[in-house]
């Protein structure tokens, strides 16, 4: 337990404490931070294979510190086949891809060390997530994961499609996973606790509450759609792709966007039960296959191709387990890995290929197996792994995949025959597409943008492709290790045994399906060649983005017209509307509430309670004619004086009643406060003795401040007679003033409360006071920096004195 | 306030100031065991700068001072996380308080100090720092000085931005035409 524990925590927190180091490094290192960043995936998928093995698979184990106890949130893991195979997954792609960015990012961009702190901190952000055992720090690693998305997809922030992709990104996934949050806030209030292995282990009480459950799937669902980019959520993804290529190989491809799978994976035991489960996952997600892979047909942006073919596949990823039998599942983790190998493959050529010639258009490019042989074999193997030619895992996927969806047909009817059509017609596009992107990319002519443009990239970079495509051809051919794999890495609840994968099943209605759909795609390739790809173009109004830009620009239309409709040139103006507010919303509760036991103590109640204590109305008294020549008095200096003399008071009237503390802080604040309303009077206008002319209130107005003044006494006599008349049976001062010496070991309550009881209110406060110090600072600034002046930093031009030697140009 | 200065005020104030700073330490040190604290200590502090800035000149205080108060606002918050974080690192809940009782310090005698005094002192130099920064600035800027030094302007100030209802073109280029002196100009 100990050793394993340790192990986790260099796995997990080891990255996520060292990605702001690695910033600080960059600083000096430039861009050979990214091999210092390199160590950290290495790290991870070390020590979780270690963990993999130590914890002796098929079990689990639940790792946990305590983080706030009182509110069931742990810091605690759980490691069992899913977990595990999500965290290899990502810490394993997060190599290849780590070691693919440090030749992809070369001395064209800047901002090495921040690069690689975001990836880093993505890359713990994943781990986090897929480990953890409790929904509410599983929820906090999602929103880091969809933070650090937000900051790699505007890495090129000076670009404006960085940027619009990176806010669709951010609102998209960040508001699905409040709604996320509030679906794991229900599961708990249900069965109290947060603990997936608790709620994995017993269940959920699905026939109590079934309507209150149903609402939480939904709004996890709802949370792994926004992740997972499905409709009509999906655009953002495609919009994402402006990051630069590794991160969308990594992030956008292999691992984040999985989140959502892997949610529906972990909660599949859970809900699988509940009526809504499977339409609700077979209708959203399969229409997101069969959109996204028509896109992919249509789309000609090489990038845009590969980020439509992952909607497409993510929504089958997402429906396989709505589909799933109740009982359990068999191949999901071959599909997510096939999906891995070929889509992380091609995502790298395609930045390879991007980045060597420059165009990332696929109507511009072609010939180029000439120049790059070998990357055009890696190509042609993850090509064929994605149209699912025999020899591949694409092959084995697809086969199991047709095999399941014509066992649902007979078990789900209509759903299933509706899934069938997808299934088959994303099939058909996909083979299409596949040969496209390698047909019309390597083959053929070499272009004029190509020769122009092209520059050799590192032979070095071929490296993780090359690794990825081999794993896909290798276990396509020899299916022994994923056969362990799943078998070892199974779920209780969530797999039921497969049987052996093969290579040849034997002449089956999946392999003839498999056949046709392979030679009506490449029909729809010769096609699409014949017409040179003319017609493939996305229709605007098929991509959704245009909406979500139009509803956020008249958001903010709105705010601007209630910030302008609600804004006043006084301050003073505001007061009558909150005093008003208050008087309307705390009276109006006080009658409701405070009625019928006035009614009911009417008779009782005698003016006994409020029997004069001859010392203390003496005092109330001369606070009262204090605060009466404050309204009376002429001059501002008298005023201030007279308000002054009913602030000390006050203070007496704390000595009465024997707070010391309270009376000291009043004769402190007193002071201070005099001294800030003497500095600033003194710029006010003159009197009108002095001859500066004043606008006095209306008449009206006076009156209605009188009236509010008038209330707001009122209604403080009311609630103070009333607290008074109420015997409390057990207040909660009594606590603190007989345990203060017991449990805080000091006699002075009042400083105990704060300090000790009370720490944590006491630490907000200094945090608040010192926040409205910077916010009142910046809003009495009348210095404004400009644009130079502010890229520059607070403290001057960025790092230890070194200036930086290049500066990327702006467009 | 920037009227004629009085010897007598000026010379009272020094003296002042030390006895109100005695006090306010006493204050900070009772405070766990009998009326005082963190809270109270700071604005006693934070009311002898204030008076000191009378006798000699709110802008003399920056070259009295030599820093920022508002590096002691932030020094006090530091400490008083600092101080809740420290138990963990024993695996003790956050905020977690420890008292010490130490006997035959020099000079001392018995000691019963712990924890919550970090805390406190935390408290304090937060109360002093944000109350004098902010009476300073406004005292500043009410008798018509530049209300923060040169490299604290850099540090407080934002960018130029569009306001929200101008649908202007951007003010980069016209805060660029503008001559540097203007913009520093109060």
């Amino acid at each position: 337990m100990e050793s394993n524990g340790i192990l986790l925590l260099v796995a997990v927190v080891l990255p996520l404490l060292g990605a702001p180091l690695v910033a600080l490094a960059g600083r000096g290192l430039g861009r050979r931070v990214g091999w210092l960043a390199f160590a950290f995936p290495l790290i991870s998928a070390g020590t979780l294979l270690s963990l993999a093995a130590r914890i002796g698979l098929p079990g689990s184990e639940v790792i946990e510190w305590p983080w706030i106890p009182t509110f069931g949130i742990q810091f605690s893991f759980l490691l069992d086949g899913l977990s595990l195979f999500f965290a290899l997954v990502v810490s394993g792609v997060g190599v290849l891809i780590f070691f693919y960015a440090n030749f992809y990012l070369d001395d064209h961009y800047e901002h090495h060390g921040r690069f690689y702190c975001y990836l880093t901190l993505f890359m713990a952000a994943m781990l986090g997530t897929v480990l953890a055992n409790n929904l509410m720090l599983l929820f906090v690693f999602w929103e880091l994961t969809g933070l650090a998305s937000f900051l790699l997809i505007g890495f090129l922030h000076h670009e404006e499609k960085s940027r619009i992709g990176a806010r669709q990104a951010l609102l998209i996934t960040g508001f699905t996973g409040l709604l996320m949050l509030a679906g794991v806030i229900m599961v708990w209030l249900v069965t109290g606790t947060y603990d997936l292995a608790v709620l994995l282990g017993s269940g959920l009480p699905l026939a109590e509450h079934r309507g209150w459950l149903t609402a939480a799937m939904v709004l996890l669902l709802l949370g792994a759609f926004g992740k997972s980019a499905q409709f009509p959520l999906q655009f953002w993804l495609p919009n994402a792709m402006a990051a630069p290529t590794p991160v969308s190989a990594y992030l956008h491809s292999a691992t984040m966007v999985k989140l959502g799978v892997f949610l529906c994976a972990r909660i599949f035991p859970l809900f699988v039960e509940n009526g809504l489960w499977a339409p609700l996952l077979t209708l959203v997600a399969f229409t997101t296959m069969l959109l996204g892979a028509v896109l992919a047909l249509l789309a000609n942006d090489l990038k845009a191709i590969l980020a439509f073919s992952t909607v497409s596949q993510l929504g089958y990823l997402i429906g396989y387990y709505g589909l799933g039998p109740a009982h359990g599942v068999e191949y999901d983790y071959l599909h997510i890995l096939n999906h891995v190998f070929y889509k992380g493959c091609l995502f790298m050529v395609a930045g390879i290929v991007i980045h060597a010639a420059g165009v990332q258009d696929i109507r511009q490019l072609g010939g180029l197996r000439r120049r790059m042989p070998w990357l055009a074999g890696v190509c042609l193997i993850a090509a064929a792994t994605m149209a699912g030619v025999p020899g591949t895992t694409g092959f084995l996927s697809k086969e199991t995949m047709l095999k399941e969806i014509f066992e649902a047909m007979n078990g789900h009817g209509a759903l299933g025959i509706y899934a069938t059509t997808c299934v088959v017609l994303t099939s058909l596009a996909k083979v299409a597409f596949s040969f496209r992107f390698f047909a019309n990319v390597f083959l053929g002519e070499e272009s004029e943008a190509v020769k122009k443009n092209f520059h050799a990239p590192p032979p070095a970079i071929l490296a993780p492709p090359l690794i990825l495509a081999g794993g896909a051809l290798l276990l396509g051919l020899w299916t022994g290790p994923l056969d362990a794999l799943m078998r070892g890495l199974a779920v209780e609840g969530l797999h039921q045994s497969a049987p052996h994968l093969a290579l040849w099943h034997g002449p089956t209605t999946e392999l003839f399906v498999s056949l046709a759909v392979m030679l009506l795609g490449l029909g729809v390739f010769v096609l699409g060649q014949r017409t040179a790809w003319r017609w493939a173009a996305i229709p605007r109004r098929l991509r959704f983005d245009e909406y979500f830009e139009t509803g956020i620009e008249h958001f903010s239309k709105f705010t601007k017209w209630l910030t302008r409709f609600l804004r006043a040139d006084k301050p003073v103006d505001y007061l009558p509307v909150i005093i008003a507010f208050t008087l309307c919303v705390v009276g109006g509760f006080m009658g409701y509430a405070l009625w019928p036991s006035v009614r009911e103590s009417a008779g009782a109640w005698t003016w006994d309670a409020l029997a004069p204590h001859p010392v203390r109305s003496f005092v109330a008294a001369l606070i009262a004619l204090s605060v009466v020549g404050v309204l009376i008095l002429r001059r501002w200096t008298t005023q201030l004086i007279s308000l002054s003399v009913a602030g000390f008071l006050t203070t007496f009237y704390y000595v009465l009643y024997r707070a010391p503390d309270l009376a000291l802080t009043q004769i402190l604040i007193e002071v201070v406060t005099l001294f800030l309303i003497l500095i600033l009077l003194g710029r006010f206008p003159r009197s009108s003795e002095l001859g500066e002319i004043i606008h006095r209130p209306s008449l009206a107005r006076r009156r209605l401040n009188v009236v509010l003044s008038l209330g707001v006494g009122i209604l403080m006599t009311t609630f103070i007679l009333w607290f008074n008349a109420v015997p409390h049976p057990d207040r909660i001062g009594r606590f603190f003033t007989e345990r203060t010496v017991e449990l805080a070991e000091g006699r002075n309550a009042v400083n105990t409360i704060l300090v000790d009881f009370r720490g944590f209110d006491t630490l907000g406060e200094i945090t608040v006071l010192v926040i409205a110090m910077l916010g009142g600072l910046g809003l009495l600034m009348r210095y404004k920096r400009t644009p130079e002046e502010y890229q520059e930093g607070p403290m001057g031009p960025p790092g230890l004195g070194i200036k930086h030697s290049e500066r990327r140009e702006e467009p | 306030m920037n009227g004629p200065r009085s010897f007598i005020f000026n010379s009272t104030v020094r003296l002042v100031f030390f006895l109100v700073n005695v006090v306010a330490v006493y204050l900070l040190l009772r405070g766990h065991n009998a009326p005082g604290g963190g809270f109270i200590a700071g604005l006693a502090t934070a009311i002898s700068l204030i008076f000191l800035s009378l006798a000699v000149g709110v802008e003399g205080m920056h070259r009295l001072l030599r820093f920022d108060p508002v590096l002691l606002a932030a020094a006090g918050l530091v400490l008083a996380a600092g101080a809740g974080m420290l138990p963990m690192f024993v695996n003790q809940p956050f905020l977690e308080h420890f008292q010490f009782h130490l006997s035959n310090v020099p000079v001392l005698g018995e000691v019963h100090a712990g924890t919550p005094l970090l805390f406190d002192v935390g408290v304090f130099l937060v109360v002093v720092g944000v109350t004098c920064k902010m009476i300073f600035v406004f005292a500043k800027s009410a008798q018509g000085l530049r209300a923060l030094v040169a490299e604290e302007e850099r540090r407080y100030s934002s960018p130029v931005e569009q306001p929200i209802e101008s649908d202007a073109p951007p003010a980069s280029q016209e805060a660029a035409a503008r001559p540097k002196e203007e913009r520093h100009a109060n």
